[in-house]
């Protein structure tokens, strides 16, 4: 279980971009954050694993205080938690197969790393966890040789070698085009279902988050300003929801159903 | 400029448009400041006082013997009539014309023509032909004389090989001036072999009376048998200090052609004294009828071979210097990459002096350097490999640091999230990144360095730029030649090479 308490983070130029942030993420949920763009999703994606330090507030995971853990310890927490990204951050000029298995460099020995030295065990695990997201013939490809929705699998491989309890994913679909965005998101929930992995993930279309979600948070300049239930989220009307997008917002009905309109 | 002025002139000006034409034409620029241009007033004001000091320079310049103004400018008019009348011409018409401008832009809504900035340019065109002195008809009459030098080093693979050579030649004594004794004994005939007579044998030398006029020596007249038919023979004379020199006739040096038999019968006039008049005994000088034939296969020249060498010593040269740069440069590059050394004040501080020596040792030539670096190891090849290591460490090292400033910080993060440790980041995100960029830019460094490395020997860093200034001053335009198309070939296959490689890695 995740506890975030009034996390807070002002950036080093007076940001505020979280203001007293609380949640739980129970364990095997798959928790949607929605909010416009520079609400503070992805600040608070990455104080969870400490890519950004939060200025105040615990993060308790497991019985473990995130937050304050010192490098060794932060090492060892972040190995359990797998990170998805928006722009994917692959590695372009290295191979598929070795950007999967980057996502082990926390488990191996670090000098033989650093030779590009993986175990035998590693390296099929890797080769499982292509097979698992369905691009094990891209294996010796260079990852810019791959489409988008190849490489956010790619992505997803990554975090798999974790073997993580949890996958933080920041935008995941936000890059590509609606088909693709149901398939990476499928992927998602079939890991938070069969393997029990808890997903956080920040989403910006509500169709999305109405068929993925079991839990939803909507943040709002740094602010939880909306909490709702799987059955609240599927019912949410126009009026709410520009509630949290602020009133420029639009629906945008978005699934392989209606072909795409994003 | 042009969006400047034209948001300007939204605003009105602050005086009526003649009186700004006015002003214009008792200051330039100063109606252009008027009417709230003061960027285009400087700008005219700066043109014309450009243009002006530039003619009087040059008119002065034209007549540096006259004085007074009146006399000046008559003397330059005669020498250059048509730079004196088109320079004044444009200045005068460049001053009207700003007070016509002045007094156009102070009307209201009136946008920033650029007519008038097109005639500075053509004035400064104007005198900038006339400074540095183009004088086009000059590749024409010129021609001429730099067609032969020019051939040869357009074509000069004639120097390129050569033979051994065979000499044959017979040579007769002749006694100067002529004594009481007798005169040296006609020398002896051997059968088959060259033999030649000289007659008389003795007899004075040319010299000058008190008056300097001319007075040609003895006149010889040589026969001879037994040589190569139908082929050119040259005649040396040589004193009895044993100086010998080929004699001319004319001007010209003496060539004759044997008949079909190999004999020959030709004129000269004993040469000049080359003796003091004060030495004793007596003096018997010889002439000598000599053929030079090639003998055997052809085979490459001492030229062609020091070229080669040369050659090889240059692409070396330039080869060890990229290799110094770049194990020197990829420290330096960390220190001078921004992204690197944002942590703090005193990292910022290191970056800052990182980046200005570059800049400083970057903006001074590789010849300078290599001017430099002589005076410390003495004319050679390492003074050159010293100048081009100290300029590819600064391009280099400027190089890799944009390209360290320029890397995806992506993949940092991603890596970084998996629980990796800092060396292992390096090695996953940061290095497959830096491969291609380093790469490239070494490549391409080599290829400029190869290339530098024939420049740096003209001012002596070693290499084949040293031989060709040799050759250049030696008027050896073949030799010459033969150095510059080494060059041209190197670097062209160079640049081929460098650019293939280039574009497989990246």
């Amino acid at each position: 279980m995740l506890e975030v308490k009034h996390l807070t983070k002002v950036y080093d130029d007076g940001t505020v971009a979280l203001r007293d942030v609380s949640f739980t993420v129970e364990d095997g949920e798959f928790l949607v954050i929605i909010g416009l763009s520079g609400s503070g999703k992805s600040t608070l994606l990455r104080c969870i694993n400490r890519l950004i330090d939060p200025t105040e507030g615990e993060i308790m995971w497991d019985g473990v205080d995130i937050a304050g853990a010192d490098a060794g310890e932060l090492r060892q927490i972040r190995r359990r938690i797998g990170m998805i990204f928006q722009h994917f951050n692959l590695v372009k000029r290295s191979s598929v197969l070795t950007n999967v298995l980057s996502g082990r460099l926390g488990y191996v020995n670090p000098w033989s790393s650093l030779l590009h030295r993986f175990p035998a065990q590693d390296r099929k695990m890797a080769m499982d966890a292509l097979r698992r997201v369905g691009i094990a013939d891209q294996a010796h490809k260079r990852a810019d040789e791959l489409s988008g929705g190849q490489q956010q699998r790619v992505g997803i491989a990554r975090a798999l070698m974790q073997q993580p309890s949890i996958i933080l994913a920041d935008e995941p679909v936000a890059s590509l085009d609606p088909v693709l965005a149901h398939s990476i998101l499928e992927h998602l929930e079939m890991l938070n279902q069969e393997e029990g992995i808890s997903i956080l993930c920040s989403l910006h279309y509500l169709d999305l988050v109405q068929r993925y979600a079991s839990r939803v948070i909507g943040l709002r300049d740094g602010r939880v300003v909306y909490r709702g239930t799987r059955e609240a989220i599927r019912a949410m009307t126009d009026d709410e929801f520009k509630e949290i997008y602020g009133e420029e917002a639009v629906r945008v009905r978005v699934g392989p159903q209606q072909g795409g309109s994003a | 400029m042009a969006s400047r002025t034209t948001r300007q002139t939204s605003r009105s000006s602050i005086v009526p448009a003649p009186i700004a034409g006015i002003a214009s034409l008792i200051l330039p620029g100063l109606g252009q400041a008027l009417t709230r241009q003061i960027w285009r007033g400087l700008l005219l004001l700066g043109s014309l006082a450009t243009s002006i000091g530039l003619l009087a320079w040059r008119i002065n310049l034209l007549a540096p013997r006259e004085v007074g103004f009146a006399d000046v400018f008559v003397k330059a008019l005669q020498r250059q009539p048509g730079f004196v009348i088109l320079a004044l011409l444009g200045v005068v018409t460049l001053w009207l014309w700003n007070a016509w401008d002045a007094y156009q832009q102070a009307k209201p809504d009136q946008k920033g023509g650029v007519g008038i900035f097109v005639l500075v340019v053509a004035v400064l065109f104007v005198l900038g032909w006339q400074i540095s002195q183009i004088q086009p008809y000059k590749l024409v009459t010129e021609l001429s004389d730099a067609s032969r030098p020019l051939g040869r080093v357009v074509w000069p693979w004639r120097a390129a090989v050569t033979r051994d050579t065979e000499t044959i030649g017979a040579s007769a004594d002749i006694l100067s001036p002529c004594d009481e004794l007798p005169p040296p004994a006609v020398p002896e005939e051997v059968p088959g072999q060259p033999y030649i007579i000289a007659e008389p044998t003795c007899g004075d030398l040319s010299t000058r009376d008190e008056n300097l006029a001319e007075v040609p020596g003895t006149l010889l007249t040589v026969t001879g048998w037994g040589f190569t038919p139908n082929t050119a023979a040259l005649v040396f004379w040589a004193d009895p200090l044993g100086n010998e020199f080929q004699m001319r006739q004319g001007g010209e040096y003496l060539s004759i052609m044997t008949d079909e038999e190999g004999a020959f019968e030709f004129q000269v006039n004993m040469p000049y004294r080359l003796i003091p008049p004060s030495s004793e005994g007596r003096m018997i000088h010889r002439i000598e009828v000599r053929q030079i034939t090639a003998v055997g296969k052809l085979r490459p020249s001492t030229v062609l071979l020091n070229n080669i060498e040369k050659m090889v010593e240059t692409i070396v040269l330039g080869m060890m210097a990229t290799i110094f740069g770049i194990v020197l440069a990829v420290p330096v590059s960390f220190l001078a990459a921004r992204n690197l050394m944002a942590g703090s004040p005193i990292t910022m501080f290191i970056y800052f002096v990182t980046r200005t020596v570059l800049n400083i040792i970057r903006s001074i030539e590789p010849l300078i350097w290599a001017i430099l670096a002589i005076t410390v190891v003495g004319l050679g090849p390492f003074a050159g490999v010293i100048a081009l290591t100290v300029h590819s460490i600064a391009a280099l090292g400027k190089l890799y640091s944009e390209a360290i400033e320029s890397i995806d910080p992506g993949p940092i993060e991603a890596i970084h999230a998996t629980g990796a440790t800092r060396l292992q980041t390096i090695m996953y995100a940061v290095v497959p990144q830096m491969i291609p960029p380093f790469v490239s830019f070494s490549i391409y460094r080599w290829d400029i360095n190869v290339r530098m490395s024939t420049i740096i020997g003209l001012v002596g860093g070693g290499g084949i730029g040293f031989l060709l200034t040799q050759y250049i001053r030696l008027l050896d335009y073949r030799s010459a030649g033969i150095a510059v198309w080494f060059i041209a070939i190197t670097v062209a296959a160079l640049d081929y090479v460098s650019s293939e490689i280039r574009q497989r890695f990246v």
